[in-house]
């Protein structure tokens, strides 16, 4: 039966994996108001994971592990910008050939190097007044950092979007570049920074992943967050406060597995249909967001007017 | 979207296959200077791929093996790209074909002559493939819901349920892998002590097909020209809505085809984790072949070469095997940095 540490454990998982889609989809967000439609994400987040995972090993430190997914982010981040904006090279295979580099070097280095080990995880913040709160205080104790992170970084892109010049100018970028450009902007500089910034989201995203496990790199463990986080994007147009909701909603989900491993009455359900859930939800969301449409110039390169 | 070929007056005046050279030489470049830092040679890198995919005629075998495998993922890529459509879904079509092929392995009986079970087996995988690939492309037409999205989530669904087939239906042991099929479902190995089954010979007659269809039906033309203009071909009559659907199943049936070589062919039981990605290597296949279904073969030799040599890195060179992956990722960007590969978007989406 469900006893109540079971429903405390299942919410204080559900919460655990909604932070890494929290931080990859905020990142795509950006970088498709301003016409990036980056699929390389899910690489981006395993190679956010394994810098994370490599500082917390080498170095036992989550800070600087932490730290080694922002560079990380950086400059793997400014290597798409110049595929996707300066290159003008196609987004979506693009975005998917990188995924496959990106398996193929965090799997490379893992092997190397960081093969069977475990390094450093941060441990749960008590706020002071909400962690007294019953049932509310033991699920947020339990979490670490990184949630509160993702807040932040929620207002922060919201802000970023909505009330800053930078904001607008890249939105008018992502829908009429043309357009854009004739007002006097320059598209392509405009696209890049939202690009990189995008990537260090997702590669914290990884970083989250790994500190809220084992603090170790396990080959492939975004298992397809990144493209989770891509139709979360979709189904929250693009509205940061929504992203967190549905990918709350993901994060649960994937808190299932937990709780169906533990329930006896679930046991008979096979245990591969909670893994599948989230994917199909995604299928049925994206199919069913209503009036949900990318920004018009998603996907398309540019190039300046007249080149 | 349709890839071209560097039309004549381009600003870069150099011959694409320059370009394509320049784009090799690049990725060896950066190979070479990647594995130096790791600490290894990279001489002996090259040599242990070559050695790994062609030093003996058990590495060959193996190696013709992907390489019909590819060939069918990569077709199960090219066609719908041709129309502007993103099947990025291979790698599950794949799947489910697997387990299809897998399950009807098992279950059909297995005193039916091969000539019967080998092509009903190959059949109900084709079948399976399609039917799953056509999802995405019916979501399309119908929801006009991303297909990029759709065909890339349904990957992790087939994952799901050959994972439930391999442990829970008809788990073999502690090995992860599902039991034995038939012997009399397998594909026939013809030539003595080689791992090379007919599966190859189904794929390049398969690649000849897809040629066909492209080049000389009325299909092969609609697809063609959505790749080339979806609105003026809607405008001039083609009923894009049911292209997209059957763009999808051919799609799907060829991928599931590339399954059922998988499990009649190369291991004549479902394994977790038998694709390693050769269904998203498909993607980089028919882009190298810019999406021509007969240069996909060559395509997918090369990759195939890749693939196969990378199994021998851990022995000859001390690198994990996706140092592979690597080479095959870098070398489709570079083709499309320096433009061999080049896609037509609409011209101005201002005006749209």
């Amino acid at each position: 039966m469900l006893s109540e540490a079971l429903v405390l454990a299942f919410f204080v998982i559900g919460i655990q994996s909604m932070v890494p889609i929290v931080m990859a989809a905020l990142g795509e967000a950006v970088a498709e108001k301003s016409g990036v439609l980056n699929v390389g994400i899910e690489g981006m987040m395993l190679i956010g994971a394994f810098a994370t995972a490599y500082m917390g090993i080498t170095r036992s430190s989550a800070g600087l592990g932490i730290l080694a997914a922002v560079v990380a982010g950086c400059l793997f981040g400014a290597l798409l910008a110049f595929l996707y904006v300066n290159r003008g090279t196609d987004q979506i295979v693009t975005g998917l050939m990188f995924n496959i580099f990106a398996v193929g070097l965090t799997g490379t280095l893992h092997s190397l190097y960081l093969a069977g080990q475990n390094g450093e995880t941060l441990s749960g913040i008590t706020i002071p007044g909400i962690g007294s709160i019953p049932w509310v205080g033991e699920i947020l104790n339990k979490q670490n950092l990184m949630l509160y992170l993702a807040i932040a970084m929620a207002f922060g892109v919201w802000y970023l979007l909505n009330k800053t010049w930078y904001g607008l100018y890249a939105r008018a970028a992502g829908e009429r570049p043309l357009a854009a450009e004739s007002g006097g902007l320059d598209v392509l500089r405009l696209r890049y920074p939202a690009v990189v910034v995008g990537c260090v989201l997702a590669a914290l995203g990884g970083s989250a992943l790994v500190l809220a496990t084992s603090g170790g790199f396990v080959p492939g463990m975004t298992a397809g967050r990144g493209f989770i986080a891509l139709g979360v994007v979709v189904l929250a147009k693009w509205r940061p406060q929504w992203i967190m909701i549905y990918a709350l909603g993901f994060g649960l989900i994937q808190g299932l597995q937990f709780l169906a491993a533990q329930v006896a009455a679930l046991q008979s359900v096979p245990r591969q249909l909670w893994v599948a859930l989230p994917y199909l939800l995604t299928v049925v969301a994206v199919v069913f967001a209503p009036g949900s449409t990318y920004p018009a110039a998603v996907g398309i390169p540019y190039r300046r007017a007249g080149a | 979207m349709a890839v071209e070929t560097v039309a004549a007056g381009d600003k870069t005046e150099t011959p694409a296959w320059v370009r394509t050279l320049l784009s090799l030489a690049g990725t060896l470049v950066a190979m070479s200077a990647l594995v130096w830092l790791l600490g290894a040679n990279p001489l002996d890198v090259v040599e242990a791929i070559v050695v790994g995919a062609l030093g003996n005629p058990f590495n060959i075998g193996q190696t013709v093996v992907i390489t019909g495998i590819l060939i069918l993922t990569a077709l199960s890529a090219a066609i719908p790209f041709s129309a502007r459509l993103w099947n990025v879904g291979g790698e599950g079509q794949m799947t489910v074909g697997a387990v299809a092929a897998a399950v009807l392995g098992i279950v059909l009986p297995g005193t039916w002559s091969p000539w019967l079970l080998v092509p009903v087996v190959m059949i109900g995988s084709l079948v399976a493939g399609a039917l799953y690939g056509a999802v995405p492309g019916w979501l399309k037409a119908r929801f006009d819901a991303s297909e990029i999205v759709t065909s890339l989530m349904l990957n992790f669904v087939a994952a799901s349920l050959a994972a439930w087939v391999i442990f829970d239906v008809y788990p073999e042991g502690f090995v992860q892998r599902t039991e034995a099929i038939h012997v009399n479902a397998e594909l026939p190995r013809p030539i003595e002590g080689s791992l090379v089954d007919v599966g190859i010979l189904i794929a390049l007659a398969t690649a000849v097909i897809a040629w066909f269809v492209m080049k000389h039906t009325k299909l092969g033309f609609s697809i063609r020209a959505m790749g080339a203009n979806n609105p003026a071909s809607r405008l001039s009559g083609i009923r894009t809505d049911r292209v997209t659907v059957q763009t999808f199943l051919m799609a799907g049936a060829f991928a599931g085809l590339a399954g059922s070589l998988v499990v009649q062919g190369r291991d004549h039981s479902l394994l977790q984790d038998f694709s390693a990605n050769l269904g998203f290597l498909g993607i980089g296949v028919a882009l190298v072949a810019r999406l021509h279904p007969l240069w996909v073969i060559a395509s997918a030799v090369f990759f195939a070469i890749l693939r196969v040599g990378s199994n021998s890195l851990q022995a000859g060179a001390g690198l994990s095997p996706v140092v592979g992956e690597i080479v095959i990722a870098t070398f489709v960007i570079l083709l499309m940095v320096t433009k061999v590969i080049k896609f037509r978007y609409p011209e101005n989406v201002d005006a749209q």
